[in-house]
């Protein structure tokens, strides 16, 4: 067994708002080891979205410890959570979030751009290649279809060489034809890159493909 | 390489992203504070120009009685200044056949320093072959006004006697830099060279005397010489700032200018604050998205500063070509007026511009990006998390604030405007508001009771959208309309047939006579008026004046000085049965019975109030009246125009001498001349380069306010177009879920219509109505100009807003058609 690279004790996370304080997330603990693909279910309003946000580090629990890639992200200031990501997160988005005045292959090269690092363009277009829109690279995104614009956020998110990629329902905008295609598409590459994946999803069928489903349910793992 | 995406990547945002109505506004900007101040800084040179030259110099110092001091000229001299010096004396002119008091200039060869003169050495009657114009005058020369060859009847080569001097007459004056636009009150005057002076014997102490020096030099050693020199209370320093004729057209244009650069900054800074909010909405998914891929404040903020930067860049680009185009266009008819080759306009339109385009872009783009780099990663997920408050990115405000408080200081109608502006918006958004929930109280149909619930829910955000769309549509109107408003009062000032001839001292005999010789000839003329000079001496028990009838060669005294300049000389009386028709009455009514109509201006500042009565000397013999109107008195028309008209009762059996104005055309000069030849003791003043000159310079300038008025509406509409544009971009997701929901294309076109159609006639109702006020508010005490009443404004404006609207949402319906993707 490899060590975990999510590690998550007593999660609780609470929203003040006007009125009253929610508590969205409650007790939630988990664990994660490199290379493993886990499925975070329940339906809508659970939690899910919150509980990756919260592991990923774009937000801060409001009690417990996450340790992200062995660091404690309660130790860790905004920036060096950014450095944290910046170096080995990546993210695929239910609205593919590309840059409209970027062409494909440039919006595949973005966290090169955000890394500082020179622009890799061959392993681009060879990544590109990998999701089948070699042909493509030249193209806006309102010149592609929602599963092409996908496909080219699937390449962005793996030309890093993430230890962790996290989907939010990577599916969620797709019709199921191609929503088939960009899952193979997704675990294919994971496999390929080894990378731990957490996906967010709705989709049954989809949280099967996954080595480990968690449900949530009213802010709590349900399992 | 990678500097080399982020470059394309931020050229691109420019054009093809949401950037490209922030870069259309910034360059409306730029380009109009371009135009304008280069406008404005040639403008001011004109005047400058024509001012100087109207002046023979460009300063001058007069003294009365006590020559300048060898101190005062040494200095001038010192400081590099050319200096000319002159000396003016009132004496008579004697001649074989005539006398006459005349104005004498003694004048040195380097006179005038500026404008030109011209002396005309050709005899007046011969149709000489070769003309001889001369430009300075020499010793033993003697150069007579065109009217003394007639009132001493003499021709070139005669004799005429001034003091002791007997000098020779070498011809007359064409053009005198300083001629005066007042055909009354001239003395005819004589030119000899200043060395001449002495043999004259005129210069005795009590004469009325006076001594000038002429300046020229650079404006610092100007400025220097007169900071240097303290003058005593009988000299005075005369600059271009002693307004001439035509300054008041040119003022009231700049003013114009200025006020429609304003209102053209403020609808370019508001559609750059909606822009830029728009953008901030727009890019906070992207910033979130980059936020979770890892990028730091520092390189988010150096992301914006270079997009920001390189906007700014592209916008300078576009803004100081477009100025320097528009410029060209704005400055095309003004070419006859301009020197040339043309003065540089130096480095301050370019400064200007851009510093303009800085103070009013950081605030209102800096405030939005400030706020979009504070957006939460968390919003990747559409999770609503509260953007932390940006609080202190307002302090960019003070940018632009302080640098009006520096620019306009205690300039109160700038002040007055701005507030006012402010406090119109926030009314008329209320005012929208109330209509909306009046209009709510009744039954509709669907589409409307959606609409105004709509309108109703989002208060603030629907106040601010008609606030500033009625704001945007009663801006560019007031721009409209003034324009409209000044170019017709400059029309009826000077209309194209005003009179360009005085014919003056016609004898009572003649009048007649000269006055069937115009109408034979089909010329357009004035009645004849009586013309007598005397002087006011006494208000009810109130004396004046002394009745002194050697006043007017008397030395001046302190206290003639403190006079109001209308007591201080020898006005023109008339006398006539009916007021003319171009004077409007303000107060009373005229009667025939020694009565006294008094202008306005003048019964203001010496306190005449109607049923005063006035005592008047005419050649020292003395009668009074009382002041039954009082009278509006358009000076610029060039009609003949009273301080005082009386009844004819009062003065009808005093000589008098008869005026007459008619106009001419340039090809009608010959008629001019048989005039003058078959009446030869009238005078004639011809005007017509004078007029023509006013004239052209009207017409010249109004072409300019149109063409910048134009700007100025286009700018206006751009806002209301980039408004509408993306209030119904954010409807989009909704019209889109109708569509997706089924709804059909008569039913998303009736809520549509209903919606923006409503706001488009409130806002265009209320902003007719404030356009009413603002316009009536600034030409009355901005402009000083009858206000006029503009009622088709309520129906102009809710239909040009109609339209607007008409074509965004044809523009856009495809767009909104389209149904959600799955």
């Amino acid at each position: 067994m490899s060590d975990p690279v999510i590690k998550a004790d007593h999660l609780v996370k609470q929203v003040s708002t006007a009125n009253d304080t929610l508590t969205i997330l409650q007790d939630v603990s988990l664990q994660v080891n490199a290379g493993e693909s886990i499925a975070l279910v329940g339906p809508s309003g659970a939690g899910k979205s919150t509980l990756m946000t919260l592991l990923a580090g774009l937000d801060v629990p409001s009690q417990g410890e996450i340790h992200l890639l062995g660091q404690p992200l309660s130790q860790l200031d905004e920036e060096a959570r950014a450095a944290l990501r910046c170096e080995h997160i990546s993210f695929v988005f239910q609205s593919f979030l590309l840059i409209p005045t970027l062409t494909a292959i440039e919006n595949v090269m973005l966290p090169f751009l955000i890394q500082g690092q020179d622009q890799d363009v061959a392993r681009a277009s060879q990544l590109l290649e990998q999701v089948g829109l070699a042909g493509r690279a030249h193209h806006l995104p309102s010149q592609l279809s929602g599963g092409e614009q996908q496909r080219v956020a699937l390449a962005r998110a793996f030309i890093s060489q993430p230890k962790i990629l996290f989907a939010d329902e990577p599916t969620g905008n797709l019709d199921q034809q191609t929503a088939s295609k960009i899952v193979e598409l997704l675990f294919q590459l994971n496999r390929e890159h080894g990378t731990t994946l957490v996906l967010v999803t709705h989709d049954q069928t989809l949280a099967e493909r996954c080595d480990r489903t968690l449900k949530i349910a009213a802010g709590k793992v349900a399992s | 390489m990678k500097n080399n995406l982020l470059l394309k990547w931020r050229w691109r945002e420019c054009w093809q992203g949401q950037l490209w109505p922030i870069t259309l506004a910034l360059s409306l900007i730029i380009a109009c504070v371009f135009a304008l101040s280069a406008l404005v800084t040639r403008v001011d040179k004109i005047m400058v120009d024509q001012g100087r030259s109207a002046l023979g110099a460009d300063l001058v110092l007069v003294s009365n009685q006590q020559p300048i001091s060898p101190d005062t000229l040494a200095s001038a001299k010192k400081l590099g200044l050319t200096i000319s010096q002159q000396t003016r004396i009132r004496t008579m002119a004697f001649s074989d056949n005539g006398m006459q008091l005349i104005s004498l200039k003694a004048m040195e060869t380097n006179y005038p320093l500026r404008g030109e003169l011209q002396l005309d050495a050709n005899p007046l009657t011969a149709n000489a072959k070769t003309l001889t114009m001369l430009q300075h005058v020499q010793p033993n020369e003697l150069w007579l006004a065109e009217r003394l060859f007639n009132l001493l009847d003499v021709s070139i080569g005669d004799t005429v006697a001034i003091g002791d001097a007997e000098l020779t007459v070498s011809g007359k004056i064409a053009e005198d830099p300083e001629l005066s636009f007042n055909p009354f009150n001239q003395m005819p005057s004589a030119i000899i060279h200043l060395d001449d002076i002495a043999k004259t014997g005129a210069v005795v102490p009590g004469g009325r005397l006076s001594y000038r020096a002429y300046f020229s030099g650079p404006d610092s050693a100007l400025n220097q010489l007169q900071q240097e020199i303290s003058i005593t209370a009988s000299q005075r320093w005369l600059s271009e700032q002693s307004q001439g004729r035509s300054a008041e057209f040119i003022n009231k244009a700049q003013q114009y200018l200025s006020l429609t650069l304003l209102l053209v900054l403020l609808m370019a800074s508001a559609t750059l604050v909606l822009t830029s909010q728009h953008y901030r909405n727009s890019q906070q998914s992207t910033v979130a998205m980059l936020k979770s891929l890892g990028a730091s404040q520092a390189w988010l903020r150096r992301w914006l500063a270079g997009q920001l930067a390189m906007l700014f860049g592209l916008s300078i680009a576009i803004g100081i070509s477009c100025g320097f185009l528009l410029e060209q266009l704005l400055r095309l008819p003004l070419t006859d007026l301009l020197p040339d080759p043309l003065p540089s306009i130096g480095f301050s339109p370019w400064l200007v511009s851009i510093g303009i385009a800085l103070l009013v872009g950081l605030p209102s783009m800096g405030i939005s990006l400030l706020h979009l780099l504070a957006t939460p990663a968390t919003s990747i997920i559409g999770q609503d998390t509260p953007t932390k408050k940006q609080y202190w990115a307002y302090s960019l405000l003070l940018l632009p604030l302080i640098s009006l408080i520096v620019w306009f200081g205690n300039n109160k109608m700038m002040w007055l405007t701005l507030v006012g502006l402010a406090v119109i918006l926030v009314l008329l958004g209320a005012l929208g508001l109330l209509i909306t929930k009046l209009l709510q109280q009744k039954r509709w149909g669907p589409a409307v009771t959606l609409a105004l619930s709509r309108l109703n829910r989002s208060r603030v955000a629907s106040m601010a959208q008609l606030g500033a769309l009625t704001c945007s549509l009663m801006l560019l109107s007031v721009i409209w309309l003034l324009r409209s408003d000044l170019l017709n009062d400059w029309q009826q000032t000077l209309p194209a047939n005003a009179p360009n001839v005085f014919a003056i001292n016609i004898a009572p005999e003649q009048v007649d006579a000269y006055i069937n010789q115009l109408d034979q000839w089909q010329l357009d003329h004035s009645q004849a008026y009586p013309v007598i000079r005397g002087r006011l001496t006494q208000r009810n028990d109130e004396v004046l004046q002394s009745v002194s009838p050697a006043v007017a060669t008397k030395p001046e005294t302190e206290a003639d000085k403190e006079k109001d300049s209308a007591l201080r000389r020898e006005l023109n009386f008339t006398w006539l049965p009916q007021l003319p028709s171009h004077n409007e009455v303000l107060e009373g009514e005229w009667s025939t019975e020694r009565g006294v109509s008094v202008e306005q201006d003048i019964a203001e500042r010496l306190n005449i109030k109607l049923g005063d009565t006035l005592h008047f000397s005419v050649n020292s013999q003395s009668f009074s009246a009382k002041v039954n109107s009082i009278r509006k008195v358009e000076w610029r028309n060039m009609k003949p125009n009273f301080y005082f008209i009386f009844s004819p009762d009062v003065m009808a059996d005093l000589p008098t001498t008869w005026l007459v104005s008619f106009r001419i055309d340039d090809q009608q000069t010959g008629l001019l001349n048989q005039l003058a030849r078959d009446y030869a003791t009238v005078s004639l003043l011809d005007l017509r380069s004078m007029a023509t000159r006013i004239q052209s310079l009207l017409q010249q300038v109004a072409w300019s306010l149109t063409v910048l008025a134009a700007l100025a509406v286009l700018s206006g509409l751009l806002l209301v177009l980039t408004l509408l544009r993306l209030s119904v971009s954010q409807r989009q997701q909704e019209i889109k879920l109708y569509r997706t929901l089924g709804a059909s294309k008569k039913r998303i076109s009736a809520t549509l219509w209903a919606e923006y159609g409503l706001m488009a006639l409130i806002a265009g109702f209320t902003a007719a109505l404030g356009a009413q006020g603002i316009i009536a508010a600034v030409v009355k005490w901005g402009f000083e100009l009858p206000v006029q009443p503009h009622f088709y404004l309520f129906i102009t404006l809710p239909v040009l807003a109609l339209a607007l609207i008409y074509v965004i949402t044809l523009s856009m319906f495809k767009q909104l058609l389209a149904p959600l993707r799955a």
